[in-house]
């Protein structure tokens, strides 16, 4: 296992943010989602060694999170969402910087530096200062001093922000690249769930600083729930208060139509029975594809 | 942009525990310093004393053959501690000591808080000592070049230049005295600007902070001293603090009639400060509670 947390708890002062964290991940990509607050870079930090908890235990790559924190950070790449370079630096020195830093030797950095810039597509102008580059490299340039020591599990925060479609694009691509070496662990933190759906196959979903869910994609969406997306005429407002009573969640779109997050238990009969009793025409009916953001959805309670 | 155009590779290395893992930190703090607009000129400016007292020890040497240059000034010429103390001490050196401290130390920390890079540098395998250590080491390498190097070798000049140990058995711990004088004065320096650089996000601000705090505290103490008559105001001065301790390092009478423990006292606590918010204020992460 190169994650294993057992019961973390962490507050800010008397704001808990983490309660009894469960976690066991061992191989492949992983998203962390999370509404604002949830917990989620709170966790990260914990990983890292940043904030030690108050409670509970916790091992990365089999170090204690506790006590060893400098070897877990020497095997793990951390790419953070802020913007975060030094002034007066050029890519390559930057680089090479931090993977000395992270405890290679001089020379070895300093080629390694090249060979990752190049991978991430800062080759061209590894040689301009820092200042000088955009959103988007900068992002490039942050997985580049994260990845220059070739970590064996890779924290990513928010990879994606602040990039316009085609660097949003080239960086999943990268991320998507990195996750096909099966001895590197990537663990996501973000918000844009497309990306999570299109570069992990397992996610952790954290909701007010508890443990959501988790599990692999495909069998969440498969085993919670099914949804269905209808629209129908008639006072359909006590037609969906006998759904919400019948245990199905109901979200309502600008556009009347209506999708019921049906638990899998319950006999998709009992929709259409509900219609029957309240004297509702149902006009639409389709079995929609459930999406992560779906997921996200009825496990958090937001849209 | 070309993309992995050959994917991923593995790095076949093996990442160690580097025995100075500050030191990274400290090549790269002076080589940005000596990148920075005007610092060479400031930095070799700020040598000019250190070459001045080398040739007075030289000159001290060929007494005979200065004689029509030094008319009445031999007793300037006798090297003995006070020379010494007149050179580490003087207000020239410890104010281009502060110009120094400005261009090399104002963005140590401030421009890590800027541009959010402590995140980064706290995600590699490097304890807190480890970052202030490569931080305060890139002012102890700028001050020490103006203390203890030229210190040593005025030491060294002087045996050479009189061709015998004499020197060194008048003054067997004037070494001492040298050695420990630069690390006071280096020490209390690099403390200082640190604690300054990690107050604001604005290197100029902490720039204009290093140099304000230093010339205002000269200030207060001349117009003090000036009203209540007191030298103990001399307490309120940076300066006049380091004078006061320096001149007990080189055995030589305080410039003020105030006990050295005091002044010795103010300097400590000035360093237990900056450690204790230097302490709280860099981490990882900024966490509010």
């Amino acid at each position: 296992m190169s994650i294993e947390l057992k019961n973390i708890h962490f507050s800010y002062g008397k704001v808990k943010a983490l309660e009894g964290i469960d976690l066991s991940l061992s191989e492949g990509a992983v998203g962390l989602l999370g509404p604002n607050g949830a917990g989620k870079s709170t966790l990260l930090r914990i990983l890292l060694g940043f904030l030690s908890p108050d409670r509970g235990e916790g091992r990365v790559l089999g170090y204690d999170i506790k006590q060893e924190q400098s070897f877990i950070r020497r095997y793990v790449g951390y790419m953070p969402e802020d913007d975060c370079l030094i002034p007066g630096m050029d890519a390559v020195s930057f680089t090479s910087y931090f993977g000395e830093l992270s405890g290679m030797p001089r020379q070895e950095a300093m080629k390694r530096a090249h060979e990752v810039l190049f991978y991430v597509g800062l080759g061209e102008s590894r040689y301009r200062l820092l200042e000088t580059y955009s959103a988007g490299m900068k992002q490039r340039l942050k997985l580049a001093q994260a990845i220059v020591h070739d970590p064996k599990l890779l924290f990513l925060d928010e990879p994606t922000s602040n990039l316009d479609p085609q660097g949003r694009k080239e960086i999943l691509e990268l991320i998507e690249d990195i996750t096909s070496k099966r001895d590197i662990q990537v663990l996501i933190s973000s918000h844009i769930l497309p990306d999570i759906e299109s570069t992990c196959s397992y996610v952790v979903i954290l909701n007010k600083g508890r443990l959501a869910a988790q599990g692999k994609i495909s069998e969440l969406k498969e085993i919670t729930y099914r949804l269905y997306e209808i629209k129908v005429k008639g006072e359909e407002e006590r037609f969906l208060e006998k759904l919400k009573r019948m245990g199905c969640k109901v979200d309502e779109t600008e556009d009347k139509l209506i999708k019921v997050y049906m638990p899998s238990h319950q006999d998709l009969m009992e929709i259409f029975r509900v219609a029957l009793e309240e004297k509702i025409q149902i006009r639409h009916f389709v079995k929609s594809q459930t999406s992560l953001e779906d997921l996200f959805a009825k496990t958090v309670g937001v849209d | 942009m070309m993309i992995r155009e050959k994917g991923y590779t593995h790095w076949d290395g093996i990442l160690r525990e580097r025995r100075y893992p500050w030191w990274p930190i400290t090549r790269l703090g002076i080589k940005l310093t000596f990148k920075r607009k005007h610092f060479k000129f400031l930095f070799f400016g700020s040598l000019v004393p250190a070459v001045a007292y080398l040739a007075g020890i030289y000159i001290s040497e060929r007494i005979e053959d200065f004689r029509y240059i030094l008319r009445g000034s031999q007793r300037f010429l006798q090297i003995n501690p006070a020379y010494f103390k007149s050179y580490f001490t003087s207000d020239f050196l410890l104010f281009m000591m502060v110009m120094i401290l400005v261009f090399c130390g104002a963005g140590l920390i401030s421009d890590d808080l800027k541009y959010n890079s402590l995140q980064l540098y706290f995600s590699k395998p490097l304890r807190k000592k480890d970052y202030f250590l490569g931080k305060a080491s890139v002012i102890f390498f700028f001050l020490l070049m103006l203390t203890l190097v030229p210190g040593i070798v005025f030491f060294v000049m002087k045996l050479i230049f009189s061709g015998s140990f004499q020197f060194l058995r008048t003054y067997p711990w004037l070494l001492l005295s040298v050695i420990g004088y630069s690390a006071l004065v280096t020490i209390f320096f690099s403390f200082y600007t640190l604690l300054i650089s990690s107050l604001s996000k604005n290197r100029r601000y902490v720039g204009i902070l290093i140099f304000a705090i230093y010339i205002f505290s000269d200030i207060f103490f001349g117009i003090f001293f000036g009203i209540f008559k007191n030298q103990y105001f001399s307490l309120l001065s940076l300066k006049g603090n380091l004078q006061q301790v320096g001149a007990l390092f080189f055995g030589q009478k305080p410039p003020f009639q105030v006990p050295w423990l005091y002044s010795f006292f103010i300097l400590l606590c000035v360093c237990f400060l900056a450690s204790a918010i230097l302490k709280k204020k860099i981490k990882g992460v900024e966490v509010i509670k």
